[in-house]
């Protein structure tokens, strides 16, 4: 069956989570990546909201975090300080799924602002809120971003939610207890981090994309080793469950 | 019996003075004290110092209208519908002062004041350029320091005492406790940490009635100077288990705030011109239309 990029990245991100893992997702494909992997190989996983909501299980789509559709049939209604104060800040999630701006070869993510295009100054954007909290706490985070020149980029203009800092040991030298990022999930590839440099590193490319074409889209100079594996694609039931399940109006599936 | 510390919106708001640092109820469009944000925008509040983890409709409309100074905040939005365009325009010109941080720092500045302490550590924000910014807008508040104990870096913060906290609630008595139904992000903690504090309430009951469930007491009356009953007061955000968000009203704002002078016609029309709450919800339609989003008692929205 023939998949979108969406689609395809669905899978990607779902197959990094883990049964059993207590996770924190952002709206979008996180949000779809984690659906998907509890009906098929996490049935156990656990999804946190920071506003204070454990487990939902929604049945429509909402527009944000703050919507009640997102909250519907929860475990447990807490707050800030209940959910990303004593499971987050006390080291217990295993893995948070987030949205950025602008990502660096160290993972280092800003979701704050970018320059204005077409005028002089800055566009502020909503802000990382708990993003931060996340980027630092959490076990092992996964970043998706729009594979463009200007998001995957030498330096962010702003470090909202710290990866690797300047690679090495970096991270754990600021104090950080989160382990950092795992995955990069773009819409042409996955990387992973080079262990002791903590650079980004080619784990897959996604099917039908050229060296090229990776290459002309990313923002700093990309080895790109030779055999580096396709991205699985989507398998039949993946599709169907994304289609009939997870996102039956195909509001985050079509396109990326 | 305790006195009733019922009072009108506008007696509520006057509690709020020039300058006072204000923290407010709602995340994105959720849970806003919007009429309460009307209120002080009627009487011209002017200079005030905002705080909230997730900034939303509230805090825009007050950025807007000119009433203030600074921000200290996470992030804000109102989600789908769009940017909070008055709040990230007036940062873009520096026509207002911002304090960035993370959610959870603002909510553990919160904690700390709430607790009474000086400050609270926390393991966020480390290495980022949160911190390398608020080391540079407010010094006085961020101070990294090594754990005495164990040696491990911590960065701490100072703690929050804002003048007044507003809470949106969907019930509560005349003694101001308190139930706040759904997540409370950081309401409790910012109630706790200010010092005067502020309830609007959907609906007003008998302490009796309270008593029966106190453990659904979020807001302790104790902690409490004023109490509002108003309906609607969070329109045209939500307000779970009692409305969904006016998603038409919403995209109308939006669409408004895309430019100051859109804005200010928005302002004009909705909260200057309507005079009151009454006004307002007449000027959205009406209870009538209003009554089209009452929520479903089995979903809550």
């Amino acid at each position: 069956m023939a998949h979108s990029t969406s689609e395809l990245m669905v899978c990607a991100g779902a197959r990094e989570l883990r049964d059993g893992m207590l996770a924190v997702v952002g709206l979008g494909i996180p949000q779809v990546a984690a659906a998907l992997a509890a009906l098929t190989h996490a049935p156990g996983l656990r999804v946190l909201n920071e506003i204070g909501v454990v487990d939902p299980r929604p049945v429509e789509f909402g527009v944000g975090n703050a919507d009640p559709r997102h909250w519907y049939r929860a475990q447990a209604f807490s707050s800030f300080v209940g959910i990303m104060g004593t499971v987050l800040h006390r080291g217990l999630v295993d893995i948070g799924f987030l949205g950025a701006l602008e990502v660096d070869p160290y993972g280092n993510a800003n979701a704050t602002e970018v320059r204005a295009e077409g005028r002089r100054g800055i566009r502020r954007f909503g802000g990382g809120g708990g993003a931060n909290d996340v980027a630092s706490l959490a076990k092992r985070t996964i970043i998706i971003v729009r594979h463009e020149p200007r998001r995957l980029v030498e330096k962010v203009r702003h470090i909202t939610n710290p990866g690797f800092l300047s690679g090495g040991r970096s991270r754990e030298a600021a104090g950080l207890r989160g382990g950092g990022p795992l995955r990069v999930l773009t819409d042409k590839c996955v990387f992973g981090f080079e262990e002791t440099t903590r650079r980004l590193r080619l784990v897959s490319i996604h099917p039908g994309v050229t060296d090229g074409e990776l290459r002309a889209a990313t923002g700093f100079d990309l080895r790109i080793p030779a055999g580096t594996p396709r991205t699985p694609a989507p398998t039949e039931r993946e599709l169907q469950l994304i289609r009939s399940v997870v996102d039956p109006e195909r509001r985050y599936t079509t396109a990326f | 019996m305790a006195e009733s510390k019922v009072r009108t919106i506008e007696e509520a708001a006057a509690l709020v003075r020039d300058g006072d640092h204000l923290a407010l109820s709602g995340f994105a469009c959720a849970r806003n004290a919007t009429a309460f944000s009307h209120a002080l925008i009627r009487r011209g509040a002017r200079e005030l110092v905002l705080s909230q983890c997730v900034l939303g409709l509230d805090a825009d409309l007050l950025v807007g209208a000119g009433a203030v100074r600074r921000v200290i905040y996470g992030g804000g939005s109102l989600d789908r519908f769009g940017q909070l365009q008055r709040v990230n325009e007036a940062i873009e010109q520096g026509s207002i002062e911002f304090e960035y941080l993370s959610s959870l720092a603002v909510a553990f500045r919160y904690l700390a004041g709430a607790l009474g302490l000086p400050f609270m550590p926390i393991k966020s924000m480390l290495g980022s350029d949160l911190l390398a910014r608020q080391r540079e807008i407010a010094p006085e508040t961020v101070r990294e320091l090594d754990d005495p104990f164990t040696g491990e870096r911590l960065l701490l913060l100072r703690a929050l005492e804002p003048d007044v906290a507003v809470v949106q609630a969907q019930v509560a008595d005349g003694e101001g406790n308190a139930r706040v139904f759904g997540p409370r992000w950081e309401n409790s903690e910012a109630a706790g940490a200010a010092k005067r504090v502020i309830v609007v309430c959907e609906e007003l009951v008998p302490t009796e009635t309270l008593r029966e469930m106190p453990e659904l007491t979020v807001i302790p009356g104790i902690r409490v100077d004023a109490v509002v009953p108003l309906r609607w007061g969070a329109h045209p955000t939500s307000l779970y288990r009692r409305y969904d968000h006016d998603a038409e009203h919403l995209r109308l704002y939006v669409a408004k705030d895309r430019t100051q002078r859109g804005f200010d016609e928005y302002l004009r029309e909705y909260v200057l011109d309507t005079g009151t709450h009454e006004g307002y919800l007449a000027s959205v339609g009406g209870v009538e239309r209003l009554a089209g989003l009452t929520a479903d008692p089995v979903k809550g929205y």
